[in-house]
């Protein structure tokens, strides 16, 4: 009875390490209750039904209690105390079933992994996707159960040979992985606890899981008890009603063609059984199903008294040009009234404070600037909207900038930096205002706000518009209307609310336990929204000092955070293991979808203005679109070069995407038009007969394009084939050395970029 | 238990047996065991010096990991010593102080055995930093602002990029469903992507064309055909979107000359719109300029133009073939910088028809008027009257002499020679009227150069600056 590993029967370590944290209650309990048969279970687990409590649950439950009661010890204590009587060899019912009790020998993983791959790889094409999909929690659980009984040795040999196929989809997971080596890690390792705590989740069509079965039953010793045993410790096998879906089978096709989820299927690229989700099942939301506003926020009734009545006088005062609306006529078509509007929110969900004047000023500037921006009418023709960027050029920044925001009145720009400070200039090149007397003849068009501690990781201006020209109210200066707050957050932990009429901090916001890596304001103001890397997002309010909302659900921290416009949503997107998109509701703190796809770091997320669409981004250079609704990918836009890209912005119309990133360049992209072209072909093989196939117009047309590919292709073929471009960019603009940091379009469809250049040519991955 | 202690015996027994394997370690063992001993740990085991360094291995992957999460957070591909510090405080280590995290760091490579780093630090040296004068300031960070693009187009701005720092072709979409006009539409295109559309005439241009046609070649003499003729003109003329139009306005032109001969209203309307075409400010006629000039000089030096005779036909032929020469000196003159040899071209031909004297009187007529409108001055005194002795004898008497049937030609001949001679002198001809007797002496010389028929015409106008441009002329010979 030395102590010094874990058990290393494989059969119960799935139930030590999981009663800490039990899994919701969906899921049963992770062992031994639910092989009440010997060997294998029939088909295992279309509706999983649950036992009588047994012991395991029981200890789950007193567990729970003792956690949620904060007893840490008492329940560290517990736990040992549990294991031991486990070890002790406790009266176990009925389960001893052999299967589970069975410790295997350490060779018998590898031999069973490459025995089903095999089995796999030799069966026809149309099941090898979906039965492809158990080889990844073969290869995590395998490996953690070697590692789990110190066989590191047979481990790594484990890891090197059955880690190929998984190279291009779980990098940062098999790199986590590689990491365990010893029994103690597992133990403590983020990763390894996420899929020990969890069950893995397996889709896989009805018919399929029957024949799968069968065969592990059939080649028990080849390999059939290692992968039953490990389905059963630590998966969820859900048959699901559907053909055999396969990149290119019959269902996968008939499902894009009819804009429906293709559930993971990645059909550029082709690569036979991965599995786009990372699969963990801590989703205590898998449905998917409640109901969502998305319409727009409606507007306060006073205000909108107010505004229609100032518009009024202002088109009495400036009538419009022929064959332009009023801005009334504008205003009522921007927020037009809607009695009962079922997708909207009401606007009692999140109380917000009393307009004043300013947004009066505000909401009648946005008319205006509605009214007279650059329209982006769809795709005509076929070439997409030519729009303009106005690039600023960071210089002598030492490397340090990480973050750049442009205020909405275009009047300032603030960058954080790895120094700790935050630096504010204007752009027109004015002095700056300030309001304190000792500097009201101060010069300098721009400021330095210092207080942070640690790298400054995103600044966020308030809401801000260009001002009226005329006076509103007799006697009085028009409110001020540009932006008079920034928020910025750290890697110290703090949130600092800055005033910008002072140049100092208003409020530091404290809650985050280490870093805070993003931020956000909302679309109305008055709250923001907060990611760190204690895995948590927070919204706060403007005036007070702690979290109104504490949203808790993803497994690694948190990358990106955005809004969604109508301000009764989040949505936040999370690192390494986890790499989900969840949309949370502000009204009442639950997490409303899970969007699952990436298989790289997200380093961006954006939502459209009309509130249909979010677009993420990530590392890899893929920008997913994801119907918010149906939780669904829309589509997929690929041509950025890898390293990461930055910032994304929506046009007004929400038609078209802008996107920046660290390989030099802007791109534009056509939000509506499918991405994957109008047919399934694998184009990097870049078939002669097929492009003359697929192009829609003439031979000779097809015939040049042909061309082109492989010229470009020729020479430059180091890069061959580096990035495929999707026919939805409509244009992509290169800037000298510059990774562009922030993309931001106006109102008015312009878009601002901003980037630091480096002079000398850096290294990048 | 049992069971357990013997399911890890074959693992074990496997380990032992592939014991030198385990050295893949990336970690030194060494290292472990030398700080085990500086903290008082004399001996440690093989199993728990293993153990140890696969922690080691394992700490430092946990470290780099966060440390790539910070790196991305700022924004950067290049981790820093800051990024480390930062992992090391989350992850709730004593971070590493003393580091410089300003600049990226050099490393040093060392072989001892095994690929060895180290810190590339240079040896600075106290006094030489005390004494040294102080670093200079780094500059301070600014920004500038250019248009990265203009509706969709990046313009060639030194601060953009050009097309092959760029390699704009790899910015583009390939492949099927890929819009093979982005490349032209965004400002770069290349050899490579030649345009694939044709030519393509929108729907309205077409009818505008067909338009143009019926009405020019209408000759129905009623009113409102001839206002739509001119409608017509004066739509070419204004029009600025028919640039695409213009090859086949010129096509039309060729044609409508070569096979119309005859067809003194053909020809002309052919003329005129040639006209419009030339006076339209908002096309690029240039590039077409020689091919508008056969149909041109067609109509100026032709043969035979307009089938039947009477007085009427050789009225409009004269008049057609002085439209014609209009047109010549306009073409000249438009043309002639964007096109160097269209005035030789002109002139050339202008003057081989002059010269021969198988031609009609109508050609020469035709040619003269094609030579000044063409040359001006300048072409008349080197390259007329030097042979226009010789013409009044071998073609003017014989025609004179012709008797009425031929008188009008005569005169018209004579007419457009004596005006062109005229045009050698300044443009005020008309007002110097006759003003003196021209003496016999030269009288004399004229009647050498020039010959008797036009010397007479000449000294008939009585201008005096006329006859003495004439007879400089005749002195550079």
């Amino acid at each position: 009875m030395s102590n010094t590993g874990p058990p290393s029967a494989g059969g119960t370590s799935g139930a030590v390490f999981t009663p800490q944290q039990a899994p919701t209650t969906t899921t049963p309990g992770p062992s031994a209750p639910s092989m009440t048969t010997t060997a294998v279970p029939p088909p295992v687990i279309p509706q999983p039904t649950t036992t009588a409590p047994s012991n395991q649950n029981l200890n789950q439950i007193v567990t729970d209690y003792l956690l949620k009661k904060g007893y840490k010890r008492t329940e560290e204590i517990f736990r040992q105390e549990v294991k031991d009587l486990d070890e002790a060899g406790r009266p176990r019912t009925q389960s001893q079933s052999p299967a589970s009790n069975k410790v295997f020998p350490a060779g018998i993983y590898l031999s069973s992994f490459k025995h089903y791959e095999r089995w796999v790889d030799n069966g026809i094409d149309l099941y090898k996707f979906e039965l492809g999909k158990i080889m990844w929690p073969l290869l995590v659980y395998s490996y953690l159960r070697l590692v789990g009984q110190s066989s590191s040795l047979h481990a790594r040999e484990f890891l090197q040979r059955c880690r190929g196929r998984f190279e291009s989809q779980h990098t940062d997971e098999l790199k986590a992985l590689e990491l365990i080596t010893l029994s103690a890690h597992i133990r403590e390792n983020p990763m390894a606890k996420i899929y020990l705590e969890n069950r893995y989740v397996i889709p896989i069509n009805k018919s399929l899981t029957g024949m799968l079965f069968h065969y592990l039953e059939r080649e028990l010793e080849q390999c059939g008890a290692v992968v039953l045993d490990i389905i059963q410790q630590h998966c969820r096998v859900d048959s699901v009603d559907r053909g055999p879906i396969e990149p290119f089978s019959f269902e996968a096709i008939y499902r894009r063609a009819r804009n429906m989820d293709l559930d993971d299927v990645d059909i550029q690229e082709g690569i036979p059984g991965l599995t786009h989700r990372s699969g963990v099942a801590n989703r205590d939301i898998l449905e998917n199903q409640a109901t969502l506003k998305l319409g727009p926020l409606p507007m306060e009734g006073e205000l909108r008294d107010d505004v229609a009545a100032e518009l009024e006088e202002e088109d009495r005062i400036h009538p419009p040009k022929d064959g332009v609306p009023t801005l009334l006529d504008e205003f009522n078509a921007m927020h037009p009234i809607k009695k009962e509007a079922v997708d909207s929110p009401q606007r009692t969900d999140i109380p917000y404070p009393p307009s004043r004047a300013r947004d009066v000023v505000i909401e009648m500037q946005k008319v205006r600037e509605n009214r007279d921006r650059f329209r982006i009418e769809g795709r005509t023709g076929g070439a997409g909207p030519g729009l303009s960027v106005c690039m600023f050029t960071f210089h002598n920044h030492l490397g340090s900038f990480s973050c750049i925001d442009f205020s909405k009145d275009q009047l300032l720009v603030a960058v954080g930096t790895a120094e700790s400070y935050i630096r504010v200039w204007s752009l027109d090149g004015k002095p700056l205002k300030s309001r304190l007397p000792p500097e009201k003849d101060l010069k300098v068009n721009n400021r330095k706000l210092i207080g942070h501690s640690a790298p400054v990781y995103t600044v966020a201006f308030s809401d801000a518009i260009s001002t009226m020209d005329r006076a509103l109210y007799e006697g009085q200066p028009n409110p001020e209307t540009h932006s008079q707050l920034l928020l910025s957050c750290s890697a110290d932990g703090q949130v600092r609310l800055w005033s910008l009429d002072l140049w100092a901090c208003l409020c530091i916001y404290k809650g985050h336990d280490g870093p805070v890596t993003s931020l956000s304001w909302s679309p109305h103001g008055h709250y923001f929204v907060t990611g760190g890397w204690d895995k948590t997002v927070r919204v706060w309010a403007q005036d007070h000092a702690s979290a109104q909302r504490l949203l808790v659900g993803h497994d690694t921290p948190i990358s990106a955070v955005a809004w969604h416009p109508n301000g009764t949503y989040v949505f936040s997107a999370s690192d390494e293991t986890d790499k989900s998109i969840r949309m949370w509701s502000i009204a009442n703190g639950n997490c409303v979808r899970v969007y699952t796809g990436h298989t790289d770091y997200i380093s961006a997320l954006e939502c459209s203005p009309n509130g249909k669409i979010l677009a993420s981004a990530d590392i890899g250079g893929n920008i997913f679109l994801w119907d918010i609704d149906k939780a669904t990918r829309i589509k997929r836009c690929r041509g950025h070069g890898r390293g990461g890209i930055w910032s994304l912005s929506f046009g007004v119309e929400s038609t078209v995407l802008v996107s920046g990133g660290q390989d030099n360049t802007v791109r534009v992209w056509d939000v509506e038009m499918p991405a994957e072209g109008s047919r399934p072909t694998n184009q990097q093989d870049g078939d002669g007969t097929i492009v003359a196939a697929g192009a829609q117009s003439d031979g000779k047309q097809a015939g040049s394009v042909a061309q082109s590919t492989s010229n470009t292709s020729s020479t430059g073929k180091k890069k061959g084939k580096e990035v495929m471009i999707t026919p939805d960019q409509i244009s992509a603009f290169a800037t000298k050395k510059t990774p562009v940091l922030k993309v931001q379009c106006t109102r008015m469809n312009l878009v601002i970029a901003g980037g630091c250049y480096y002079p000398e040519t850096q290294d990048r991955a | 238990m049992a069971s357990t202690r013997d399911a890890r015996a074959p693992a074990q027994d496997a380990g032992n047996k592939a014991a030198p394997n385990e050295q893949r370690l990336l970690w030194n063992p060494e290292n472990v065991k030398d700080v085990a001993e500086s903290v008082g740990i004399a001996t440690l085991g093989e199993e728990g010096l293993r153990a140890l360094s696969q922690d080691v291995e394992y700490r430092i992957g946990q470290v780099i990991a966060e440390a790539v999460r910070f790196m991305r957070l700022g924004r950067r591909t290049t981790m820093t010593v800051r990024d480390i510090s930062l992992a090391l405080r989350v992850l709730d280590v004593e971070p590493l102080y003393g580091y410089d995290a300003t600049k990226p760091l050099r490393y040093g490579e060392a072989t001892m055995g095994q690929p060895f780093f180290y810190i590339d630090d240079e040896e600075a040296d106290f006094e030489r930093v005390i004494n040294g004068p102080l670093p200079k300031v780094s500059r301070d960070a600014n920004y500038t602002v250019h248009w990265l693009a203009i509706e969709g187009v990046q313009p060639t701005v030194p601060q953009n990029p050009t097309s092959t720092e760029a390699r704009t072709q790899d910015l583009l979409p390939k492949g099927p469903g890929a819009n093979p006009a982005l490349a032209a539409l965004s400002g770069h295109d290349s050899p490579n992507f030649k345009p694939t559309v044709k030519h393509a005439l929108s729907q309205e241009q077409i009818l505008f064309f067909e338009k143009v046609q019926s009405a020019l070649l209408n000759d129905s003499p009623d009113a409102e055909v001839h206002r739509l003729r001119q409608a017509c003109l004066s739509a070419v003329t204004t029009e600025p979107g028919t640039h695409q139009l213009i090859p086949y306005y010129v096509t039309w032109i060729a044609n409508q000359v070569t096979h119309h001969l005859d067809d003194l209203f053909v020809l002309r309307n052919m003329m005129e719109l040639t006209h419009a075409l030339i006076c339209n400010e908002n096309i690029h006629v240039a590039p077409y300029a020689s091919s508008l000039c056969s149909p041109v000089l067609t109509c100026l030096i032709g043969w035979r133009l307009g089938a039947e005779s009477g007085t009427d036909a050789v009225k409009e032929q004269y008049q057609l073939r002085e439209m014609a020469a209009s047109l010549v000196g306009q073409l000249a003159k438009n043309y002639h910088k964007s096109n160097s040899q269209i005035r030789q071209r002109l002139i050339r031909s202008c003057l081989r028809a002059f010269l021969n004297p198988s031609m009609t009187p109508q050609v020469w007529y035709g040619a003269i008027l094609g030579t000044v409108a063409a040359g001006g001055p300048e072409a008349i005194r080197t390259l007329v009257l030097p042979n226009i002795k010789s013409f009044d004898s071998a073609i003017l008497q014989p025609l004179g002499e012709k008797g009425e049937a031929s008188h009008l030609d005569f005169e018209m001949v004579v007419g457009a020679i004596v005006k062109a001679i005229q045009s050698m002198c300044g443009d005020d001809i008309m007002m110097n009227g006759a003003n003196g007797i021209v003496g016999e002496q030269e009288t004399r010389l004229m009647k050498d150069f020039l010959g008797d028929i036009l010397t007479e015409r000449v000294t008939r106008l009585g201008n005096e600056e006329l006859i003495r441009a004439v007879l400089e002329a005749m002195d550079f010979q």
